[in-house]
């Protein structure tokens, strides 16, 4: 009897704590993670998001009024790179069958804009975290009350992408003033892709402002495998700096062979490759001196929270995060604080507090900014104080930060550099 | 009222008489009942946004199979006329301000013309070398579209059209309406007198030529309605996607036709529209296995092609229908005599 009394009294106590707890735990917040899950980007998406998650689950969970709730992730595979409609599809699913409460992700610029439409139809907020075309936030400035649910999330739009290249091919041509004292000439050299088009007339425009002289413009295929012809002729019109403007296997290739010929110049500019752990091994050592635009570098800290994150990301997926991988901030830093704040999932009221927000992340402070009207756009602030993104240069097998360091937006900024920033360095073949 | 009646009794008649004879016959006119019965069953949003989808690229499969199914002009850049249509569609849409209503059909004349465009210098081309210049074209509108951002949207392509309606029934309807009457269309050219000539000129062209026929002018004409239902097809996805980007221009896209048409069965104009509807909502059906969907998607096809050559509609209807050998009437397999001329079926 007293066995009994025991077993049935552990019962009826399992049973209250589970009944106590349900209301807690029973609901979760659903957050649709979309993008192409097969390749890198789309990986990043989703170990950014898996991080937030399970870190804030293991803090117990969101505030949501007087209710503790999970988040709970959707992994959607957009298959953007592939079909545009599978893309749409995907989000499709995760508003009707899922039933998500939110969405973070996207990359190719044609599929977020569809995406963004089905999203928008069903008033569910959707953050950006992979495409940069200000198309996306113009769209929300146009048509506040259809768009406002759409927040950029990462990276900053085209047009910051541009200024803060030419930040890049700045420091690397006063580097080249200061070391070797010669005159910078500039080779432009762009993959043959539709994204690259305005970034070299762009620059064919700004590179003699900047006081330095324009050797020539290559075209390479995205996808090349010898660039030797370009090489040779880079080499021979005298130019000292080449603005790279790459985001496909190209970059590999490029940078290989410039260090196996050992051009005389400096590359500075985009680099996408360049951005991954594996280009060292990829350029077997000879991608040594590219300089390349990052989000983050390990070892440079933006802020308090750019070590912590990194690191623990670094521990977990064995890698250094990507952009993509800010669907952590999306959730982490944009969500969950305004969803506490607001003590609801009402998609209008936290699009009311979030849009007025001014907050740390990872990789630097987000405010959102406004047009000449004043009308929403739900699009990042670019500058010091805000996002700047990194300037990292590969130096002897690993890549470190080198930009902002005593960076000045205009003449009468103050300087920024951020911990951890190391100066640049020529390769030494161009010193002979 | 009598009126009424006999028009019921002659209804029940064709019936009873064409249609519940042969198990083909009632599979499609069950597929027209359940589509437009679907709605009854299911409002779901995904699934009704799968058979949008899935009737708009049916029409697509179907005109590629008018054109190289039965005039045998082998077309690899069919993306070209879904393109066309598209941006056309999108372009009068976005900057003229032309309802769909009106944008849609203009922009399938826009592909006319992109077919008249392509088809006159193919004239002359056969085989692998037609092939591979029609697979030229929509590359070459790509490069287009690029070198002309502020007009076409570049890379982002257009986007912000109007759909049809923003009711949900309003959409599907529409949609797998158009569906119906234009594949209806299509088979019935293929069964016209403009249908057998398109057939000859497939089998033997020389003998349509000395036929007295003239073959050019049945070219051009299968390159423009070919070009004309792709267009309606492109003009329809563009504005119920709300976007016209150069995703629908890009190889995969004709390719993907290709595989439809030869899945389903070429030359039949029902084969590739039943592929359209068995492998596009597969492709949705299995998301649940990401890393294996197109891996999946090219298994059905290859094993499909391997023991079904003509396809898997053709292949289908011979297991469950015979041909008489003496009148050419379709009967269905259990028979053993013919029902027309009761000729022996075996």
């Amino acid at each position: 009897m007293k066995k009994f009394t025991f077993g049935w009294s552990v019962l009826l106590a399992a049973c209250l704590i589970m009944i106590i707890c349900l209301p807690v735990w029973g609901q979760t917040i659903k957050i649709g993670v979309i993008g192409p899950m097969n390749f890198v980007q789309g990986k990043g998406h989703w170990n950014g998001a898996v991080m937030a998650a399970e870190e804030i689950n293991a803090q117990g969970g969101v505030n949501v009024g007087k209710q503790k709730m999970k988040i709970e992730l959707v992994k959607a595979d957009s298959n953007e790179f592939i079909n545009v409609t599978d893309a749409a599809n995907a989000m499709e699913r995760l508003m009707t069958q899922d039933k998500v409460d939110f969405v973070v992700g996207g990359f190719r610029t044609e599929a977020v804009l569809a995406m963004q439409d089905i999203a928008m139809d069903y008033k569910k907020i959707f953050i950006g975290c992979g495409a940069s075309d200000i198309e996306l936030c113009s769209r929300v400035a146009k048509d506040y009350n259809r768009y406002k649910y759409f927040f950029r999330g990462t990276p900053f739009h085209n047009g910051y992408l541009v200024r803060t290249s030419f930040a890049h091919l700045a420091t690397g041509g006063a580097a080249i003033k200061k070391e070797l004292n010669v005159p910078v000439r500039v080779a432009i050299v762009a993959e043959k892709a539709a994204w690259a088009e305005p970034m070299v007339a762009a620059a064919q425009a700004v590179i003699p402002k900047m006081g330095m002289e324009l050797a020539g413009i290559w075209r390479p295929s995205a996808v090349a495998t010898d660039v030797t012809s370009e090489l040779s002729a880079i080499q021979k019109s005298g130019a000292n700096l080449i603005f790279t403007i790459f985001s496909s296997s190209v970059g590999i290739t490029f940078a290989r062979q410039a260090g196996e010929l050992k051009v005389p110049a400096l590359q500075v500019g985009i680099n996408v490759e360049a951005q991954k752990d594996g280009f060292w091994e990829a350029t077997k050592g000879m991608g040594n001196y590219v300089f390349t635009m990052e989000t983050y570098i390990r070892g440079v800290e933006v802020n308090k929270l750019t070590k912590p994150f990194v690191e623990t990301y670094f521990k977990r997926f064995k890698e250094t995060p990507t952009y993509t991988a800010d669907t952590y901030i999306a959730i982490k830093h944009y969500l969950v604080p305004s969803i506490e704040a607001t003590g609801t999932l009402d998609a209008d009221k936290i699009v009311a507090h979030l849009e007025n927000r001014v907050f740390e992340v990872p990789s630097g402070t987000d405010k959102f900014e406004k047009d000449a009207q004043g009308q929403p756009t739900h699009d990042l602030t670019w500058g010091p104080g805000y996002q700047t993104s990194l300037g990292g240069q590969w130096q002897d097998g690993k890549i470190v930060g080198v930009w902002p360091n005593k960076w000045k937006a205009t003449p009468t900024s103050p300087e920024v550099t951020f911990n951890g920033m190391v100066p640049i360095k020529l390769p030494p073949w161009m010193k002979k | 009222m009598d009126l009424a009646i006999l028009y019921v009794k002659k209804f029940y008649k064709i019936i009873r008489g064409e249609v519940l004879v042969l198990p083909s016959r009632i599979s499609v006119g069950l597929f027209f009942l359940v589509l437009i019965g679907l709605p009854l069953i299911t409002r779901d949003p995904y699934i009704i946004r799968i058979i949008i989808l899935t009737s708009i690229f049916a029409i697509l499969a179907a005109s590629w199979d008018l054109l190289s199914g039965f005039t045998g002009q082998m077309n690899f850049g069919h993306a070209l006329f879904f393109g066309v249509g598209a941006y056309a569609s999108a372009l009068l849409n976005v900057h003229a301000h032309i309802p769909p209503w009106g944008s849609v059909p203009l922009g399938a004349l826009a592909a006319v013309m992109a077919g008249l465009i392509v088809g006159i210098p193919c004239l002359r081309l056969k085989h692998t070398y037609l092939a591979l210049t029609t697979l030229a074209f929509p590359i070459i509108l790509l490069g287009i579209i690029f070198a002309l951002p502020d007009w076409t949207g570049g890379e982002l392509g257009i986007s912000g059209l109007t759909r049809f309606t923003s009711s949900l029934l309003g959409n599907y309807y529409l949609h797998i309406i158009t569906m119906l009457v234009l594949c209806t269309i299509m088979w019935k050219i293929t069964d016209s007198n403009t249908g057998l000539i398109f057939h000859a000129i497939r089998e033997d062209e020389l003998a349509v030529k000395t036929a007295g026929i003239n073959t050019t002018r049945y070219k051009l004409l299968a390159f423009c309605l070919s070009g004309f239902f792709a267009g309606i097809a492109g003009g329809l996805y563009a504005h119920y996607m709300r976007i016209a980007g150069p995703s629908t221009l890009e190889v995969s896209m004709s390719f993907t036709v290709v595989i439809w048409a030869i899945f389903g069965g070429a030359a039949t104009i029902y084969g590739p529209v039943a592929a359209v509807f068995i492998l596009f909502p597969l492709l949705e059906f299995v998301r649940f296995w990401p890393e294996y969907r197109t891996l999946i998607f090219a298994f059905i096809v290859l094993f499909t092609l391997l023991y079904m050559p003509e396809g898997l509609i053709p292949w289908v209807r011979d297991k469950i229908e015979k041909e008489c050998p003496r009148c050419k009437i379709r009967n269905v397999s259990t028979r053993k005599t013919c029902r027309i001329c009761t000729a022996g079926l075996d």
